[in-house]
């Protein structure tokens, strides 16, 4: 036991410092949790580390706020490490790494690649400690080769997001037509799954006809959709990969005098369906994600088996419900499941 | 005026670049209407003094007396306006430029309100055309770019630059160094006309022969100093050789 | 010799001057390219879509104007974009802190323009090299866009602004005629006053233009306070066309502006250039990446398209001497 406070007492010391140093540059409080909270409470004797994706996108802010809720409701301490940039993938391997060589009881990563973190998930599995693996999948190849086994992956479906939306799309347009895609930068995993899903999803009666990237980028999407609708004046839908592509989209439509006309579907854009520029949105909630990450690690501490995957909700979004939706934000309107919610209580 | 005045004096010079002491403690004079010559081996100190007295460098101590005032000058505009006009060794003509553009560079003749000054090109071309016309050097036409000229029709540009303007002294930095025989001889036409003209011109030159037939007063630097000044019909290329080299003391 | 035969031969005389193809690469490639995606898809020179060309072309050529007064002095503005998204930024909490229209278009022409002096200074009086301080200011004014929006868009609802982004005359839409008054203007400043001619010669030679008694630094910071002021001038346009202003900025504004200006046969080493060639090099860019997408070619191959007219066009300015 005094081991343990001993370690306890520098790693505040750290933390201490690090909130210091880390206080000039920017307010500390965002970057990890206040130790003191509640030691002693359920899964207040877990350490956890978390590795996530650079907080330049509200996805991202997204989860870590559901990380932060999660450890305030228990207490339990931990601390947060976000990559640069969603391109900084080195620079995430080497935050994990770090992070590995402290003393943690459960590390919770979302890598940038299926493969960036493999060196620090390597140490941590050498050590012998749990890793929770949340939204992007670390590649089953790249956890063998680090001898590791994964404890759980927690995620959000994006084939099934996109093909929800094709799904309402063939509800919202019986006749069909023909549609374009709107993703984000070329070659990003998250949008090319949704965008796969969706296409999945089509039904005969839709072609696509285009498929744009517009890098994420609401002037780059408004304009790329202006560009689509003056090739194809009849389209009948946009499948947007993201919300704030997606109002650029709905511009477009709209000074295109189409609105109503072609529809605007998207992953994401509660807000959005809420005002009426967009027509309808599968919502994906990163919030419980990271929420859901952090429980599991305190399930996994207080020695529960973890189930070794977890879809989290996703929730079609009408301009019914939308309203409902925006309030209940940034949960889901309705129940869904939580196992880990499930084996603290039990 | 029987013996002229000194129209440039400078006082005890000196002049350090971190370690290098490029000028130490250097005086010598020039007299209106004259050709003067600063001669001395590479790195002696010459085109350091142009430099000063043309307000690109500041010495570190030592006076420059221009026409009679104790001058300053902390830019190069200021020597200009005071009426010194230097062609320096590497021309500095901007090639991208025309050729009225870089003899009006700085001094572009402009209209308009406060800092908004509009060019006023026609006016700038003819008066151009007129200083080329009236030092009769050789270039192609004042519209073209200086990029598309020869050694020798750049140098004259220079010059040109530096005699156009009503300007009391005319220094020339090594002004035939690049050129070819006959270039070279248009160049010592040009610098005995400005002479005839009125200007007192400060000639930098390795060239003996040519500083023995141009000038009326020799300078010898060494080593940053100036160890002697001779009049020119006094002396001979050979003891301004020996100077040069140390081999006659001063 | 007749009036015809001088004629004829000037012309032969300019088509075979290399400098005639730099100077007009820009505009050839755009005729070319013209021809050949109204060839391929009529809807090209349709007048909606030539609207919607220039209306997607307007911030570009104002950021390339700046770039190129920029590099006309033989620097690099590497912070165009990012400063476009701190100004629009700026922009967004001026508006929500309810500053007004006229108030918050201040706000973001300063916001560029402070941080274009800061550069300036840096570059000229600090004598640090231009690629570095445009280096850092690229990543603190995203950092700065970032915090002060805490990473999330600012809506910027407001009826002026929408009519500036979505009216026109003609084909011609309000955005880019605001663009094309500040190319126009800034042709005049470079080629008509004494301030421009001050700008080419410090470009062309830095020690000749001092030998004049020019003074070089001055100019230096001017060039980059104008590029930064254009960016904040861009950002108010930006934000009108998206309704919002993004926290994330779109580095794609920053390769098509320096792509732009060296299309527009702007030489990087400084002192030669116009501003209609990188006006045009902007043009192209922009008809490239439309014409692409209404021929429905894939996302994959439009940055390699880019890649190859950029590349192409500095091979042309090879044959400049
Ligand atoms: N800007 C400078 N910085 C450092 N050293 C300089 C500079 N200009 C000249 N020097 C040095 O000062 C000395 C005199 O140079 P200079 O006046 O150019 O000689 P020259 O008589 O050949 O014209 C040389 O040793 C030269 O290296
Ligand atoms: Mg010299």
């Amino acid at each position: 036991m005094t081991g343990a406070e001993r370690r306890r007492s520098r790693w505040v010391g750290g933390m201490a410092l690090a909130c210091g140093l880390s206080l000039m540059l920017s307010a500390c409080g965002g970057d990890s949790a206040a130790p003191s909270a509640g030691d002693g409470e359920a899964g207040g004797d877990a350490k956890i580390g978390v590795v996530i994706k650079g907080l330049d996108n509200p996805f991202f802010q997204h989860m870590e706020d559901g990380i932060e809720a999660a450890a305030e409701d228990s207490g339990v301490e931990y601390t947060i490490q976000a990559a640069a940039s969603i391109t900084d993938t080195s620079g995430q391997a080497d935050k994990l790494s770090n992070l590995a060589n402290q003393d943690y009881d459960c590390y919770v990563v979302n890598p940038i690649s299926g493969t960036n973190l493999v060196q620090g998930i390597a140490q941590i599995a050498a050590k012998d400690k749990t890793i929770v693996n949340i939204d992007n999948p670390v590649e089953a190849e790249a956890a063998k080769a680090a001898d590791a086994t994964i404890a759980t992956y927690i995620g959000t479906d994006n084939l099934a997001a996109g093909k929800m939306v094709a799904d309402q799309l063939a509800t919202l347009a019986p006749e069909g037509g023909d549609v374009a895609t709107v993703g984000g930068v070329a070659g990003d995993v998250t949008s090319a799954q949704r965008i796969d899903g969706f296409k999945e999803g089509l039904s005969q009666d839709f072609t696509v006809v285009q498929e744009v990237a517009a890098d994420w980028n609401r002037q780059e999407a408004q304009t790329q959709a202006e560009t689509i609708l003056r090739a194809n004046p009849e389209l009948a839908a946009f499948f947007v990969a993201n919300d704030d592509m997606a109002m650029g989209v709905a511009r477009a439509v709209a000074a295109a005098d189409r609105k109503g006309e072609t529809l605007v579907v998207s992953v994401d854009g509660i807000d959005g369906v809420a005002s009426g520029d967009i027509d309808a949105a599968v919502a994906q909630y990163p919030f419980v994600v990271g929420k859901m990450g952090m429980q599991a690690c305190e399930a996994a501490a207080a020695g529960h088996e973890l189930p070794a995957k977890v879809d989290t909700p996703i929730e079609l979004i009408t301009p019914e419900n939308a309203k409902e939706a925006q309030e209940a934000f940034p949960e889901p309107p309705s129940d869904y499941e939580n196992p880990f919610a499930d084996l603290l209580e039990g | 005026m029987s013996e002229s005045m000194d129209l440039l004096e400078i006082r005890n010079l000196s002049l350090s670049f971190g370690s290098v002491r490029a000028l130490s403690d250097v005086s010598l004079h020039v007299k209106a209407g004259e050709i003067t010559a600063i001669v001395g081996d590479n790195g002696a100190g010459k085109s350091t003094i142009v430099r000063c007295v043309a307000g690109v460098h500041r010495p570190d101590e030592g006076d420059i007396v221009f026409d009679g005032q104790v001058v300053n000058f902390v830019r190069p505009d200021q020597a200009r306006v005071a009426g010194i006009e230097t062609v320096h060794q590497n021309l500095a003509l901007v090639e991208d430029l025309t050729v009225w553009q870089n003899l009006f560079l700085n001094r572009e003749i402009s209209h308009g309100v406060g800092p908004v000054r509009f060019l006023q090109k026609k006016e700038m071309r003819k008066r151009a055309r007129d200083m080329v016309a009236k030092l009769a050097v050789n270039v192609p036409s004042v519209t073209s770019t200086v990029r598309r000229l020869s050694g020798g029709q750049r140098q004259a540009v220079a010059i040109c630059r530096a005699a156009g303007f009503s300007s009391k002294l005319v220094i020339m930095d090594e002004p035939t160094a690049a050129l070819g025989v006959q270039e070279t001889r248009r160049v010592e036409e040009l610098i005995e006309r400005l002479r005839s003209e009125g200007h007192a011109v400060l000639l930098i030159s390795h060239n003996f022969d040519q500083v023995m037939r141009l000038s009326d007063q020799v300078w010898v630097m060494r080593a940053g100093k100036c160890v002697a000044g001779r009049r020119a019909r006094d002396t001979t290329a050979q003891e301004i050789v020996g100077l040069i080299t140390g081999a006659i003391a001063a | 010799m007749t009036a015809t035969e001088s004629v004829g031969e000037r012309v032969r005389v300019t088509l075979t001057r290399p400098t005639f193809w730099v100077e007009w690469a820009s505009v050839v490639g755009l005729v070319l390219l013209v021809v050949l995606f109204t060839a391929l898809d009529s809807t090209f020179l349709s007048a909606g879509n030539i609207r919607g060309m220039l209306l997607a072309s307007a911030i570009l050529t104002i950021l390339v104007v700046g770039q190129a007064f920029v590099i006309l002095t033989a620097g690099i503005d590497l912070s165009v974009a990012s400063v476009m998204t701190f100004a629009a930024v700026m922009f967004g909490l001026a508006m929500t802190h309810g500053y007004g229209i006229l108030l918050s278009c201040l706000v973001a022409f300063c916001a560029g323009a402070a941080v274009g002096l800061l550069n300036g200074v840096l570059v000229a009086k600090g004598r640090i090299t231009d690629f570095i301080v445009t280096l850092g200011a690229l990543s603190a004014a995203s950092g700065t866009a970032l915090i002060l929006s805490d990473g999330k868009p600012i809506t910027v609802i407001s009826a002026p602004l929408f009519e500036l982004s979505a009216g026109s005359v003609g084909v011609v839409p309000y955005t880019f005629m605001i663009a094309l008054l500040i190319a126009v203007l800034a042709h005049v400043v470079l080629f008509k006053t004494k301030f421009g001619t001050h700008v080419l010669a410090t470009g062309g030679s830095v020690e000749a233009a001092q030998a004049t008694g020019i003074r070089t630094t001055r100019i230096k910071i001017a060039v980059y306070a104008i590029s930064g002021s254009l960016a904040g001038i861009a950002a108010i346009l930006l934000v009108a066309r998206v309704g919002s202003a993004e926290p994330a900025a779109n580095m794609t504004f920053l390769l098509n502006s320096v792509a732009a200006v060296v299309l527009g046969g702007v030489s990087l080493f400084g002192g030669k250039g116009s501003i209609k060639g990188p006006i045009f090099g902007a043009l192209l860019l922009t008809a490239l990446s439309n014409g692409l997408t209404l021929l429905g070619v894939s996302q994959f191959y439009q940055p390699l398209a880019v890649g190859v007219v950029v590349v192409g066009a500095a091979f042309l300015t090879r044959f400049d001497k």
